[in-house]
Protein backbone atom coordinates (compact mmCIF):
# COMPACT_ATOMS: atom_id res chain seq x y z
CA UNK A 1 0.00 0.00 0.00
CA UNK A 2 1.57 3.80 -0.77
CA UNK A 3 0.71 6.32 1.20
CA UNK A 4 -1.77 8.83 0.03
CA UNK A 5 -0.56 11.48 -2.40
CA UNK A 6 -1.71 13.96 -0.06
CA UNK A 7 -1.35 12.33 2.73
CA UNK A 8 -4.14 13.51 5.63
CA UNK A 9 -2.87 15.12 9.19
CA UNK A 10 -4.89 12.74 11.15
CA UNK A 11 -7.18 9.91 11.26
CA UNK A 12 -10.13 12.48 11.36
CA UNK A 13 -8.67 14.42 8.93
CA UNK A 14 -8.73 11.15 6.91
CA UNK A 15 -12.16 9.93 7.88
CA UNK A 16 -13.58 12.68 6.51
CA UNK A 17 -12.38 13.03 4.02
CA UNK A 18 -14.02 9.54 2.86
CA UNK A 19 -17.19 10.72 4.36
CA UNK A 20 -16.94 13.54 1.58
CA UNK A 21 -15.65 11.81 -1.44
CA UNK A 22 -18.18 8.66 -0.70
CA UNK A 23 -21.22 11.18 -0.43
CA UNK A 24 -19.94 12.99 -3.30
CA UNK A 25 -19.58 9.47 -5.78
CA UNK A 26 -23.45 8.84 -4.62
CA UNK A 27 -24.55 11.90 -5.53
CA UNK A 28 -23.36 11.33 -9.54
CA UNK A 29 -23.18 14.54 -10.40
CA UNK A 30 -18.92 13.74 -10.84
CA UNK A 31 -18.01 13.07 -14.23
CA UNK A 32 -16.36 10.25 -15.36
CA UNK A 33 -12.88 10.55 -15.20
CA UNK A 34 -13.31 13.07 -11.51
CA UNK A 35 -15.32 9.85 -10.37
CA UNK A 36 -12.72 7.76 -11.00
CA UNK A 37 -9.79 9.67 -9.66
CA UNK A 38 -12.29 10.33 -6.86
CA UNK A 39 -12.53 6.26 -6.22
CA UNK A 40 -8.95 6.35 -6.12
CA UNK A 41 -8.38 8.42 -3.10
CA UNK A 42 -11.47 7.43 -1.60
CA UNK A 43 -10.02 3.84 -1.55
CA UNK A 44 -6.71 5.14 -0.28
CA UNK A 45 -8.19 6.80 2.51
CA UNK A 46 -9.79 3.82 3.55
CA UNK A 47 -6.44 1.77 3.39
CA UNK A 48 -4.49 4.60 4.86
CA UNK A 49 -7.38 5.00 7.87
CA UNK A 50 -7.05 1.04 7.98
CA UNK A 51 -3.60 1.13 8.69
CA UNK A 52 -4.32 3.44 11.36
CA UNK A 53 -6.30 1.20 13.30
CA UNK A 54 -4.26 -1.90 12.53
CA UNK A 55 -0.92 -0.56 13.56
CA UNK A 56 -1.95 1.04 16.63
CA UNK A 57 -0.11 0.16 19.50
CA UNK A 58 -0.78 0.23 23.39
CA UNK A 59 1.20 1.88 25.81
CA UNK A 60 1.47 3.44 28.99
CA UNK A 61 3.80 5.55 30.12
CA UNK A 62 4.38 7.66 33.49
CA UNK A 63 5.71 11.55 32.74
CA UNK A 64 7.78 10.30 35.93
CA UNK A 65 10.95 13.18 35.43
CA UNK A 66 9.02 16.47 35.38
CA UNK A 67 6.75 15.78 38.12
CA UNK A 68 9.85 15.09 40.33
CA UNK A 69 11.29 17.99 39.15
CA UNK A 70 7.67 19.81 40.25
CA UNK A 71 8.50 18.08 44.09
CA UNK A 72 10.16 20.55 46.42
CA UNK B 1 14.14 52.54 75.37
CA UNK B 2 16.87 54.19 74.58
CA UNK B 3 19.40 52.34 72.69
CA UNK B 4 23.19 53.14 73.05
CA UNK B 5 25.62 53.81 70.13
CA UNK B 6 29.16 54.03 70.18
CA UNK B 7 31.23 56.84 68.19
CA UNK B 8 33.90 55.60 66.08
CA UNK B 9 35.48 59.08 65.06
CA UNK B 10 32.37 61.36 64.59
CA UNK B 11 30.06 58.38 63.18
CA UNK B 12 27.62 56.90 65.21
CA UNK B 13 27.52 53.46 65.18
CA UNK B 14 25.08 50.77 66.74
CA UNK B 15 25.89 47.01 67.36
CA UNK B 16 23.82 44.42 65.78
CA UNK B 17 22.18 43.41 69.05
CA UNK B 18 21.67 46.99 70.40
CA UNK B 19 19.98 47.67 66.80
CA UNK B 20 17.69 44.97 66.78
CA UNK B 21 16.67 45.46 70.41
CA UNK B 22 16.01 48.64 68.50
CA UNK B 23 13.80 47.85 66.02
CA UNK B 24 11.85 45.20 67.95
CA UNK B 25 10.85 47.88 70.69
CA UNK B 26 9.96 50.46 67.72
CA UNK B 27 8.01 47.42 66.52
CA UNK B 28 6.20 46.99 69.44
CA UNK B 29 4.55 50.17 69.33
CA UNK B 30 2.82 48.49 66.19
CA UNK B 31 -0.86 47.99 66.69
CA UNK B 32 -2.41 44.01 67.05
CA UNK B 33 -4.29 43.58 63.38
CA UNK B 34 -5.54 40.65 61.84
CA UNK B 35 -3.38 39.09 58.88
CA UNK B 36 -5.39 36.66 56.38
CA UNK B 37 -3.35 34.18 54.49
CA UNK B 38 -2.69 30.51 53.36
CA UNK B 39 -0.80 28.29 55.78
CA UNK B 40 2.50 26.57 54.29
CA UNK B 41 5.71 25.56 55.65
CA UNK B 42 3.73 24.41 59.15
CA UNK B 43 6.04 22.88 61.83
CA UNK B 44 5.23 21.98 65.41
CA UNK B 45 7.42 19.92 67.23
CA UNK B 46 7.06 18.62 71.30
CA UNK B 47 10.34 20.07 72.58
CA UNK B 48 9.86 23.40 70.85
CA UNK B 49 8.70 26.17 72.63
CA UNK B 50 6.36 28.08 69.76
CA UNK B 51 4.93 26.75 66.28
CA UNK B 52 6.15 28.10 63.12
CA UNK B 53 4.14 28.56 59.93
CA UNK B 54 4.65 30.92 56.98
CA UNK B 55 1.20 32.65 56.08
CA UNK B 56 0.81 32.93 52.01
CA UNK B 57 -0.80 35.69 50.04
CA UNK B 58 -3.13 33.55 47.80
CA UNK B 59 -3.01 36.81 45.17
CA UNK B 60 1.01 37.14 44.93
CA UNK B 61 2.36 34.96 46.85
CA UNK B 62 4.20 37.71 49.27
CA UNK B 63 5.03 35.56 52.55
CA UNK B 64 5.02 36.28 56.35
CA UNK B 65 6.45 34.16 59.11
CA UNK B 66 4.43 33.54 62.44
CA UNK B 67 5.04 32.08 64.88
CA UNK B 68 3.10 30.97 68.60
CA UNK B 69 3.76 29.94 71.75
CA UNK B 70 2.94 26.11 71.64
CA UNK B 71 0.89 25.85 74.81
CA UNK B 72 -1.33 28.70 73.13
CA UNK B 73 -1.41 26.74 70.21
CA UNK B 74 -2.62 23.85 71.79
CA UNK B 75 -5.12 25.02 73.48
CA UNK B 76 -6.98 26.52 70.18
CA UNK B 77 -7.18 22.70 69.02
CA UNK B 78 -6.84 23.95 65.48
CA UNK B 79 -6.21 21.11 62.97
CA UNK B 80 -4.11 23.38 60.88
CA UNK B 81 -2.83 21.75 57.60
CA UNK B 82 -0.54 23.67 55.03
CA UNK B 83 -2.84 24.78 52.39
CA UNK B 84 -5.63 26.06 55.16
CA UNK B 85 -7.07 29.81 54.73
CA UNK B 86 -6.83 31.30 58.24
CA UNK B 87 -6.95 34.73 59.83
CA UNK B 88 -4.19 35.51 62.36
CA UNK B 89 -4.41 38.04 65.40
CA UNK B 90 -1.09 39.08 66.20
CA UNK B 91 1.40 41.74 66.48
CA UNK B 92 4.54 41.98 64.43
CA UNK B 93 8.01 41.33 66.27
CA UNK B 94 11.63 40.99 65.43
CA UNK B 95 13.08 38.19 67.01
CA UNK B 96 16.18 40.15 68.23
CA UNK B 97 18.66 37.17 68.09
CA UNK B 98 18.59 36.55 64.48
CA UNK B 99 17.24 39.75 63.35
CA UNK B 100 14.23 38.08 61.95
CA UNK B 101 10.74 39.91 61.26
CA UNK B 102 7.38 37.63 61.95
CA UNK B 103 4.28 37.79 63.36
CA UNK B 104 3.78 36.77 67.12
CA UNK B 105 0.40 35.06 66.95
CA UNK B 106 -2.33 35.29 69.87
CA UNK B 107 -5.17 33.51 68.13
CA UNK B 108 -5.66 31.75 64.85
CA UNK B 109 -9.01 31.02 63.66
CA UNK B 110 -9.37 29.16 59.89
CA UNK B 111 -11.73 30.64 57.61
CA UNK B 112 -15.17 29.48 57.64
CA UNK B 113 -16.76 27.66 54.87
CA UNK B 114 -18.95 30.75 53.87
CA UNK B 115 -16.00 33.17 53.32
CA UNK B 116 -13.93 30.32 51.47
CA UNK B 117 -16.57 30.29 49.14
CA UNK B 118 -17.45 33.96 48.32
CA UNK B 119 -14.13 34.23 48.19
CA UNK B 120 -14.05 31.56 45.03
CA UNK B 121 -17.24 32.83 43.79
CA UNK B 122 -15.73 36.52 43.52
CA UNK B 123 -13.09 34.50 41.48
CA UNK B 124 -15.42 32.80 39.48
CA UNK B 125 -17.21 36.32 38.29
CA UNK B 126 -13.99 38.04 37.38
CA UNK B 127 -12.88 34.92 35.63
CA UNK B 128 -16.18 35.17 33.80
CA UNK B 129 -15.89 38.77 33.06
CA UNK B 130 -12.71 37.83 31.64
CA UNK B 131 -14.67 35.49 29.36
CA UNK B 132 -12.41 32.60 30.12
CA UNK B 133 -15.10 30.16 30.63
CA UNK B 134 -17.44 31.35 27.34
CA UNK B 135 -18.57 28.41 24.92
CA UNK B 136 -16.73 29.77 22.26
CA UNK B 137 -13.35 29.07 23.81
CA UNK B 138 -14.28 25.66 24.12
CA UNK B 139 -12.02 23.37 21.53
CA UNK B 140 -13.55 20.19 19.95
CA UNK B 141 -11.60 17.01 21.12
CA UNK B 142 -10.26 14.82 18.76
CA UNK B 143 -11.84 11.87 17.28
CA UNK B 144 -8.63 9.80 17.48
CA UNK B 145 -6.24 11.13 19.44
CA UNK B 146 -2.45 9.66 18.90
CA UNK B 147 -1.78 10.27 22.67
CA UNK B 148 -3.62 10.75 25.76
CA UNK B 149 -2.57 12.12 28.68
CA UNK B 150 -3.95 11.18 32.05
CA UNK B 151 -3.15 13.74 34.84
CA UNK B 152 -3.98 13.00 38.68
CA UNK B 153 -3.00 12.75 42.39
CA UNK B 154 -0.95 9.76 43.86
CA UNK B 155 -4.60 7.62 44.12
CA UNK B 156 -4.68 4.43 42.44
CA UNK B 157 -8.50 4.39 41.80
CA UNK B 158 -8.83 7.36 39.43
CA UNK B 159 -5.36 6.33 37.34
CA UNK B 160 -7.01 2.25 37.18
CA UNK B 161 -10.76 3.11 36.18
CA UNK B 162 -9.39 5.59 33.69
CA UNK B 163 -6.95 3.58 31.82
CA UNK B 164 -9.29 0.44 32.55
CA UNK B 165 -12.52 2.29 30.48
CA UNK B 166 -9.52 3.60 27.91
CA UNK B 167 -8.21 0.69 27.08
CA UNK B 168 -11.21 -1.39 26.83
CA UNK B 169 -12.95 0.99 24.44
CA UNK B 170 -9.79 1.13 22.17
CA UNK B 171 -7.08 -1.22 23.61
CA UNK B 172 -4.03 -0.08 21.72
CA UNK B 173 -4.65 3.50 23.42
CA UNK B 174 -1.44 5.69 24.30
CA UNK B 175 -1.51 6.93 27.59
CA UNK B 176 0.99 9.10 28.93
CA UNK B 177 0.32 9.62 33.09
CA UNK B 178 1.82 12.34 35.20
CA UNK B 179 1.08 12.67 38.87
CA UNK B 180 1.32 15.10 41.52
CA UNK B 181 -0.19 16.82 44.11
CA UNK B 182 -3.99 17.35 43.97
CA UNK B 183 -4.11 18.35 47.25
CA UNK B 184 -2.42 21.07 49.69
CA UNK B 185 -0.80 24.56 49.00
CA UNK B 186 1.63 23.06 46.90
CA UNK B 187 -1.34 21.48 44.49
CA UNK B 188 -2.41 24.01 42.07
CA UNK B 189 1.08 25.09 41.34
CA UNK B 190 2.00 21.48 40.82
CA UNK B 191 -0.29 20.94 38.74
CA UNK B 192 -0.44 24.28 36.48
CA UNK B 193 3.39 22.90 35.93
CA UNK B 194 2.19 19.10 34.94
CA UNK B 195 -0.22 20.53 32.80
CA UNK B 196 2.09 22.17 30.76
CA UNK B 197 4.32 19.92 30.64
CA UNK B 198 1.91 17.34 29.40
CA UNK B 199 0.83 19.56 26.58
CA UNK B 200 4.42 20.15 25.49
CA UNK B 201 5.11 16.42 25.19
CA UNK B 202 5.07 14.81 21.28
CA UNK B 203 1.66 13.41 19.52
CA UNK B 204 -0.48 13.91 22.61
CA UNK B 205 -4.06 15.61 21.53
CA UNK B 206 -5.91 15.56 24.72
CA UNK B 207 -4.89 15.69 28.48
CA UNK B 208 -7.74 14.71 31.08
CA UNK B 209 -7.47 16.29 34.41
CA UNK B 210 -9.21 13.52 37.24
CA UNK B 211 -9.23 13.62 41.04
CA UNK B 212 -11.53 11.42 42.87
CA UNK B 213 -14.42 13.03 45.39
CA UNK B 214 -13.03 14.47 48.60
CA UNK B 215 -14.07 16.77 50.88
CA UNK B 216 -14.52 20.88 49.65
CA UNK B 217 -11.26 21.51 51.54
CA UNK B 218 -9.36 18.10 49.39
CA UNK B 219 -10.64 19.76 45.65
CA UNK B 220 -9.75 23.87 46.68
CA UNK B 221 -6.50 23.74 44.34
CA UNK B 222 -9.43 23.13 41.55
CA UNK B 223 -10.68 26.59 42.19
CA UNK B 224 -7.71 27.83 42.53
CA UNK B 225 -6.39 30.57 40.24
CA UNK B 226 -3.40 29.57 38.60
CA UNK B 227 -4.52 26.19 38.13
CA UNK B 228 -7.92 27.89 35.89
CA UNK B 229 -5.88 29.83 34.21
CA UNK B 230 -3.81 26.96 32.87
CA UNK B 231 -6.62 24.91 31.91
CA UNK B 232 -8.23 27.74 29.86
CA UNK B 233 -4.80 28.66 28.42
CA UNK B 234 -3.34 24.94 27.30
CA UNK B 235 -2.61 24.47 24.08
CA UNK B 236 -4.06 21.07 24.13
CA UNK B 237 -7.69 20.54 24.41
CA UNK B 238 -8.49 19.60 28.40
CA UNK B 239 -11.17 17.42 29.95
CA UNK B 240 -11.72 17.97 33.71
CA UNK B 241 -12.99 15.26 35.67
CA UNK B 242 -12.35 16.67 38.97
CA UNK B 243 -14.85 15.42 42.06
CA UNK B 244 -18.52 13.91 41.69
CA UNK B 245 -21.52 15.24 39.93
CA UNK B 246 -22.38 17.94 42.29
CA UNK B 247 -18.71 19.17 42.83
CA UNK B 248 -18.14 22.33 40.41
CA UNK B 249 -14.92 23.33 40.87
CA UNK B 250 -13.40 26.39 38.73
CA UNK B 251 -11.65 24.06 36.85
CA UNK B 252 -14.53 22.54 35.15
CA UNK B 253 -15.73 25.86 34.08
CA UNK B 254 -12.38 26.68 32.07
CA UNK B 255 -12.05 22.86 30.54
CA UNK B 256 -12.84 22.10 27.00
CA UNK B 257 -15.27 19.25 28.19
CA UNK B 258 -16.44 18.09 31.89
CA UNK B 259 -16.91 14.32 32.47
CA UNK B 260 -18.39 13.48 35.99
CA UNK B 261 -15.84 10.62 36.70
CA UNK B 262 -12.67 9.40 35.28
CA UNK B 263 -14.50 6.75 33.30
CA UNK B 264 -16.81 9.04 31.82
CA UNK B 265 -13.46 11.15 31.05
CA UNK B 266 -12.67 8.01 29.09
CA UNK B 267 -15.58 7.61 26.76
CA UNK B 268 -15.22 11.42 26.29
CA UNK B 269 -11.71 10.87 24.93
CA UNK B 270 -11.25 7.46 22.84
CA UNK B 271 -13.67 6.25 20.66
CA UNK B 272 -14.94 2.33 20.51
CA UNK B 273 -12.61 0.47 17.72
CA UNK B 274 -15.70 -1.35 17.28
CA UNK B 275 -17.63 1.22 16.19
CA UNK B 276 -15.16 2.88 14.64
CA UNK B 277 -14.09 -0.10 12.33
CA UNK B 278 -17.80 -0.53 11.74
CA UNK B 279 -18.18 3.15 10.36
CA UNK B 280 -15.20 2.62 8.04
CA UNK B 281 -16.33 -0.64 6.87
CA UNK B 282 -19.87 0.81 5.73
CA UNK B 283 -17.62 3.42 3.89
CA UNK B 284 -15.91 1.17 2.13
CA UNK B 285 -18.86 -0.63 0.88
CA UNK B 286 -20.80 2.65 -0.13
CA UNK B 287 -17.53 3.55 -2.18
CA UNK B 288 -17.09 0.50 -4.01
CA UNK B 289 -20.86 0.33 -5.08
CA UNK B 290 -21.08 4.35 -5.52
CA UNK B 291 -18.76 3.71 -8.74
CA UNK B 292 -21.28 1.09 -10.02
CA UNK B 293 -24.32 3.82 -9.51
CA UNK B 294 -22.61 5.85 -11.30
CA UNK B 295 -21.93 3.98 -14.56
CA UNK B 296 -25.24 2.81 -14.28
CA UNK B 297 -26.98 6.34 -14.06
CA UNK B 298 -24.85 7.50 -17.23
CA UNK B 299 -25.40 4.37 -19.07
CA UNK B 300 -28.91 5.33 -18.55
CA UNK B 301 -28.53 9.26 -19.60
CA UNK B 302 -26.76 7.56 -22.70
CA UNK B 303 -29.72 5.20 -23.57
CA UNK B 304 -31.74 8.59 -23.88
CA UNK B 305 -29.86 10.73 -25.76
CA UNK B 306 -29.17 7.99 -28.25
CA UNK B 307 -33.19 7.46 -28.84
CA UNK B 308 -33.66 11.07 -29.52
CA UNK B 309 -30.38 10.98 -31.39
CA UNK B 310 -32.15 8.27 -33.52
CA UNK B 311 -35.58 10.31 -33.83
CA UNK B 312 -33.50 13.18 -35.09
CA UNK B 313 -31.88 11.05 -38.13
CA UNK B 314 -32.64 11.71 -41.46
CA UNK B 315 -33.59 8.18 -41.38
CA UNK B 316 -37.09 9.29 -40.11
CA UNK B 317 -37.52 12.32 -42.93
CA UNK B 318 -36.50 9.87 -45.93
CA UNK B 319 -39.05 7.43 -44.30
CA UNK B 320 -41.61 9.83 -44.88
CA UNK B 321 -40.70 9.87 -49.10
CA UNK B 322 -38.06 12.65 -49.30
CA UNK B 323 -35.13 11.33 -51.10
CA UNK B 324 -31.56 13.29 -51.06
CA UNK B 325 -29.18 14.15 -53.78
CA UNK B 326 -25.78 14.72 -53.53
CA UNK B 327 -22.91 15.88 -56.10
CA UNK B 328 -19.88 14.10 -55.38
CA UNK B 329 -21.11 13.36 -52.25
CA UNK B 330 -21.75 17.01 -51.54
CA UNK B 331 -25.54 17.50 -50.58
CA UNK B 332 -27.52 19.55 -53.45
CA UNK B 333 -29.15 22.17 -52.34
CA UNK B 334 -29.47 24.39 -55.39
CA UNK B 335 -30.42 23.15 -59.00
CA UNK B 336 -28.05 26.31 -60.37
CA UNK B 337 -25.28 23.97 -59.03
CA UNK B 338 -26.36 21.51 -61.04
CA UNK B 339 -25.41 21.06 -64.97
CA UNK B 340 -27.29 18.61 -67.61
CA UNK B 341 -25.72 15.40 -68.01
CA UNK B 342 -23.64 15.87 -64.36
CA UNK B 343 -23.91 12.31 -62.69
CA UNK B 344 -25.72 12.44 -58.97
CA UNK B 345 -26.35 10.34 -56.28
CA UNK B 346 -29.95 9.81 -55.28
CA UNK B 347 -30.61 8.24 -51.69
CA UNK B 348 -33.76 6.99 -50.80
CA UNK B 349 -35.57 5.02 -47.82
CA UNK B 350 -34.49 2.22 -48.72
CA UNK B 351 -31.46 2.04 -50.79
CA UNK B 352 -30.49 4.54 -53.82
CA UNK B 353 -29.70 5.31 -57.38
CA UNK B 354 -26.92 6.87 -59.45
CA UNK B 355 -28.45 9.43 -62.78
CA UNK B 356 -27.68 12.12 -64.61
CA UNK B 357 -29.26 15.32 -64.68
CA UNK B 358 -31.44 15.91 -67.44
CA UNK B 359 -32.02 19.67 -67.29
CA UNK B 360 -32.40 22.26 -64.74
CA UNK B 361 -34.84 24.73 -63.58
CA UNK B 362 -34.08 27.93 -61.32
Amino acid sequence: MSEPAHAPATFEDAQRELERIVIELEGGRASLEDAIALWERGDELYRYCLAKLDSAEGKIEELGRRVDEARP
Amino acid sequence: MKVEHELRGDRKVFTVSAFNRGVSSWLTRLPTVWVEGEVTEFRRQARWQSVFFTLKDSGDGSCLPVSMPRSGFDALRLELADGMTVQVFGRPELYAARGEFRLRALTIEPLGLGAVLAGIERLKRRLAGEGLFAPARKRPLPLFPRRIALLTGNEAAAKRDFVTAVTARFPASRILVAQTYVQGARAAPALATALADLAGEPDVDVIVLARGGGSFEDLRPFSDERLVRAVAGSPVPVVSAVGHEQDTPLCDLAADARASTPTAAARLVVPDEGELRQRLSAFRSRLDRAPLLLVERKRAALDSLAGRLRALSHQSTLNRGYAIVRTDNVIARNAADLTPGQRVEVELAQGGFGARVEETRP
